[in-house]
């Protein structure tokens, strides 16, 4: 906006502000990094604190591979969070559309359903959950842990409103050329929304990556942990080491801040529509 | 690295600032506007004589079939499941009879349960003012376009995108009793002996209510930047030329102008911190603090209810609270919203 | 408002489609099946059967490879799926198994494992399944997997464990204690706590753990009634222990974190050296070695605390699923895995102790051969020969929990031991109830 009106003197203590509240917001990810680059023979309880390690060593990150399988619990996240993406992006779009472009008896009925299941907190199901999945035979499975939260009812009421907000005319236009239900919505719905399955694919990846408590309840092997779980794992068996701990979480959320910057845009136009869940 | 300077520009519902997303789960199933688009091309389409029924009967129900399936099988059909087992004595390994009041009645003498409800209770009482206040006063720091301003509101974003754990797991190596904070503390002679974040029974809960406030400021930053984009200028500057500092601005043109936005954070941040788990949990070492004394509601349910001894029932009972509850909350804070749209 | 009644209509059709709900009935009570449990089991030893054990794969596979192949060559036509569960999760593995009704045929358990799967009639009695074994063990290892209000046992009983004591030589000296005369017993771990605090000015402490369940049955308090309905843990006796340790906290002998800490908790702060003196178990001597050599040099070595002349016992067993399609051959692969040759094979490659009769005598268990190992396996096989496991099984995880929390409360001060002791009786009598 209008710089010149502003007198240096705020510009620099606007600027002094930013400084402050960075070292703040992307110090702690700092430390631990440094932590996890720490050898052994540096003291890391060391007195002033050492912020650059003395000799770096990548060495933590092998370590932290010997003591729990760090890599499998990665790929077991991806797995998950892949699936995550794909069933969300799917069943919601499809839902979406459906819901948006469709006129059928129960509508309402359809729609009351997904707002209702947006009102239950998901931690008040988890137990009831977790019986289904045990009586299923799912407990202890990948499977289990992308279920619940394969489509959300919040994707599909974004969906629905992006479907909703798009003009007629060109439907109807592909209409009168006899295109069926299916090839109006892959050729001409769904291009238009694709900033709207951006949104939704990478919420679903950031909301899957990070959960805790689901598979913290549904999976009791090691070999089948997520990296959230698997942290837990690290820290209650050999919290003795800080430096593997650390190389642990720098494992974790190294991959989401790449992402992260690589998107910006989309995880920021994300959070306007994420608000709604809370 | 940071390519997008002007994010919070093409943030959605920049026109309109929020303010549907909590009507949404109100009054109807779809955001208003949305609605009348909806209901209007309706018209048109049923005008025209063609609409959009020209599909065979069942196609919708296989559009809707994953969605719907998934939702009415792991949230819905769950959550009915829940309140029935709450009026049982269900436990983990089978049986259970249908035993009335009895989950309700016990939990009234269950010492546990009180100290739960309070810390969560005193979790949204603890984080709520303070991540309604400090987003804002943050995303009128970084509102402006100064160069490098992307760097900071991307730098300033990055504690969401990484999961609690992590974040829990880097506050617990901070909040150590030889840790980094402790570190500085003592180097700055500010104490002598190490402050303990982690072990002291009301530290611990101040410290989960700070990674959770730390980890909240990013997100409810955008959603504040939206807001302000749409605070008149104008405004502002009449005020300006009537001699308000700064601080008057603020008090008289900023949050009057975005106050639904402070509303809808409020609820979300409450609803949130009323469920809190993970940074309870991490932070003490899964054990819920000393004597337990910082379990949180959710930590309750978890632990009720799962093991080979698991009560089933009493657990159960337990999330209907918590349900219960969480939607108080938020019908409480969409109450206070509506009082401020008549006003 | 027609959405509301939408709403209605919603919720109760879906209450109706789902009022058997999911999980109440199921599993469980299917007690019509196991009509087998009545008397002995009888049949060939053939077809095939699943052997879960408990975090055992990793360090001791050749060993299990090798016990199935000589079992399978012995009984030709009976065959072994060996499936191993990591120590984390196990007890959800469980749950998950036995609400499937699909428990292995053969499982590694604990008594107070064993304890819930029983009172869903899912274990065999073996008393009655197998009326000639319990001879081949050890009286107090046989009785340590009878349940309660029962005369029988559903386990046959495996490795035995009792966690000696291991104390800092060096932290004693410097807190003024005689490195040579460690605590034998909760009066005197009291007492020279104290002196310890006293002179280190709570540089560090002695010891880093509230009491357990175990402390309490050790100092002689009866922890349930004899008909195992009731804890009775809240006596004069109980009090009395509980404000010995409470003397500690007060005077930092007992390190504060420890109000939060689990049980490697404590160990971890031995390691550290913050805590003079620590349980564990023979295992971890070799731990020492290689994480903590100074430490190494001066750790002592005792047997553990008691008042009533007994140690702690740990048992471990092999219970046979009582609906298992194979019976006789679970029953022959658990007499197998737990009789004397093959538990004294085991016990020299791990540091257990095996729970057969007479095995105990071998001079592997009685003959000092002047290591370290050495020494703590001698001493602890003679405190196991008259062991007691002092964990009632009745005693669940939330259980625990609460009287962990409780005593918490008595060591800050806000109730007193009494107080903290009625308490954790009163909710551990009421989850027994439910």
């Amino acid at each position: 906006m209008n710089i010149r009106a502003q007198r240096p003197g705020r510009i620099v203590l606007r600027y002094l502000l930013l400084l402050a509240v960075l070292a703040i917001s992307i110090g702690p990810f700092l430390w631990q990094l440094s932590t996890s680059l720490k050898g052994v023979g540096e003291d890391i309880y060391s007195y002033p604190p050492q912020f650059v390690p003395s000799e770096p060593t990548a060495r933590n990150y092998a370590r932290v591979a010997d003591v729990v399988p760090v890599w499998g619990f990665a790929l077991n996240s991806l797995l998950v969070a892949v699936a995550n993406v794909a069933a969300n992006c799917v069943g919601a779009a499809l839902a979406g559309y459906a819901l948006a472009r469709m006129r059928f008896f129960g509508r309402k009925f359809v729609v009351l359903a997904f707002v209702l299941a947006l009102l239950v907190p998901g931690e008040s199901i988890m137990i009831s959950l977790f019986l289904m999945m045990r009586s299923m035979q799912l407990s202890n499975t990948l499977l289990a842990v992308v279920l619940p939260g394969a489509v959300s009812a919040l994707n599909v009421l974004l969906m629905r409103n992006a479907f909703a907000g798009l003009s007629y005319a060109v439907e109807e236009a592909s209409l009168i050329d006899g295109a069926n239900a299916w090839q109006r919505f892959t050729r001409i719905a769904l291009p238009s929304v694709k900033g709207t399955i951006a949104v939704v694919a990478i919420f679903s990846f950031m909301f899957s990556w990070d959960d805790f408590l689901w598979p913290l309840i549904v999976l009791h092997d090691p070999d089948k942990y997520t990296l959230t779980i698997g942290l837990n794992y690290l820290q209650g068996t050999f919290a003795s080491d800080q430096r593997l701990i650390a190389a642990g979480t720098i494992i974790a959320v190294a991959p989401l801040i790449l992402m992260f910057l690589a998107l910006q845009k989309y995880f920021f136009r994300g959070v306007g529509a994420g608000a709604v869940k809370g | 690295m940071v390519t997008d300077d002007n994010a919070a520009d093409r943030l959605p519902g920049r026109r309109e600032p929020n303010s549907h997303c909590v009507r949404s789960s109100q009054d109807a199933p779809v955001p208003s506007s949305a609605a009348t688009d909806l209901r209007a091309a309706g018209r048109g389409a049923r005008r025209s004589g063609r609409g959009i029924r020209r599909h065979w009967r069942a196609t919708p129900w296989l559009f809707l079939l994953p969605g719907l399936a998934i939702t009415l099988l792991f949230s819905l059909y769950p959550f009915v499941n829940t309140i029935i087992l709450a009026f049982t004595d269900a436990q983990v390994l089978g049986g259970g009879n249908f035993t009335g009041g009895a989950n309700f009645s016990r939990m009234l003498h269950d010492p546990q349960f009180w100290t739960a409800l309070r810390n969560s209770a005193l979790y949204v009482v603890g984080v709520v003012p303070f991540l309604v206040l400090l987003p804002l006063l943050l995303a009128m720091l970084v509102q402006r376009h100064i160069p490098g301003i992307a760097f900071f509101r991307a730098a300033f974003y990055t504690p969401v995108v990484a999961s609690v754990v992590v974040v829990g797991l880097i506050w617990t190596w901070l909040l150590d009793s030889r840790g980094l904070v402790n570190s500085v503390l003592k180097a700055l002679h500010v104490v002598s002996e190490p402050v303990p974040f982690l072990t002291d029974e009301t530290l611990l809960l101040i410290s989960a209510m700070l990674v959770t406030i730390w980890k909240g400021l990013g997100y409810y930053m955008i959603v504040y930047l939206a807001a302000l984009a749409n605070v008149p200028r104008d405004l502002h500057e009449a005020a300006e030329v009537d001699g308000a500092g700064p601080v008057r601005r603020f008090f008289s043109v900023t949050v009057p102008a975005i106050r639904p936005t402070m509303v809808l954070v409020g609820a979300l941040s409450a609803v949130a911190a009323f469920r809190v788990f993970s940074e309870i949990y991490i932070l003490s070492g899964s054990s819920g603090g000393p004597a337990g004394a910082d379990i949180s509601l959710v930590m309750l349910i978890r632990q009720v209810g799962t093991g080979l001894n698991g009560e089933l029932g009493y657990s159960s009972a337990l999330s209907v609270v918590l349900f219960v509850l969480t939607l108080g909350l938020m019908l409480l804070t969409m109450r206070l919203n509506k009082n401020e749209e008549v006003a | 408002m027609r959405s509301a009644r939408i709403l209605l209509a919603a919720v109760t059709s879906v209450a109706v489609v789902s009022l058997s709900a999911c999980g109440i009935g199921g599993s469980g009570d299917s007690g019509s099946q196991s009509t087998a449990n009545d008397g002995p089991v009888t049949g060939d030893v053939t077809g095939t059967i699943s052997f879960e054990t408990w975090n055992l794969k990793a360090k001791y596979s050749d060993y299990f490879t090798g016990l199935i192949k000589q079992f399978e060559q012995q009984h030709p036509g009976a065959k072994v799926n060996w499936l191993d569960q990591p120590a984390d999760g196990y007890a959800d593995k469980l749950s998950a198994d036995a609400s499937a009704d699909s428990l292995p045929d053969v499982i590694n358990l604990s008594p107070d494992f064993a304890y819930p799967l029983y009172k869903k009639k899912l274990l065999l009695d073996l008393d009655k399944a197998a009326p000639d074994a319990a001879k081949d063990y050890l009286p107090n290892a046989w009785q340590g997997n009878v349940m309660p209000g029962q005369k029988d046992n559903y386990a046959f009983p495996w490795y035995l464990n009792t966690g000696p004591y291991f104390y800092n030589k060096k932290l004693f000296t410097d807190g003024g204690l005689d490195p040579n005369k460690p605590p034998t017993t909760y009066d005197e771990l009291a007492q020279q706590g104290l002196t310890l605090a006293k002179n280190t000015n709570g540089a560090f402490a002695m010891l880093g753990q509230t009491p357990q369940i175990e402390d309490l049955g050790l100092y002689g308090v009866d922890l349930m009634d004899p008909a195992g309905t009731k804890f009775t843990f809240n006596s004069a006796k109980g009090v009395k222990l509980v404000e010995l340790y409470k003397s500690m906290y007060d005077a930092k002998a007992l390190l504060p974190e420890a109000l939060s800490a689990t049980y490697t908790g404590s160990g971890k702060k031995f390691l550290a050296q913050q805590v003079a003196i620590s349980s564990g178990s023979a295992y971890d001597l070799q731990t020492f070695r290689t994480d903590a050599p100074s430490l190494y040099a001066n750790v002592g070595i005792t047997a553990p605390m008691t008042n009533t002349g007994h140690a702690n016992m740990y048992v471990q067993g092999l219970s046979v699923a009582a609906h298992s399609k194979n019976k006789a051959t679970a029953i022959a692969f658990g007499r197998f895995v737990t009789n004397a040759q093959n538990q004294m094979a085991f016990a020299k490659i791990v540091t257990v102790f095996p729970s057969t009769a007479g095995t105990l005598n071998d001079p592997f268990f009685t003959q000092d051969d002047g290591t370290d190992i050495g020494r703590v396996r001698v001493a602890s096989a003679k405190q196991l020969a008259n062991g007691i496991n002092y964990t009632p099984v009745q005693l669940s995880d939330q259980m625990k929990t609460v009287l962990r929390n409780e005593l918490a409360n008595a060591m800050l001060g806000k109730s007193t031991p009494q107080q903290a002791l009625d308490n954790a009786v009163n909710q551990c009598n009421q989850l027994l109830g439910h």
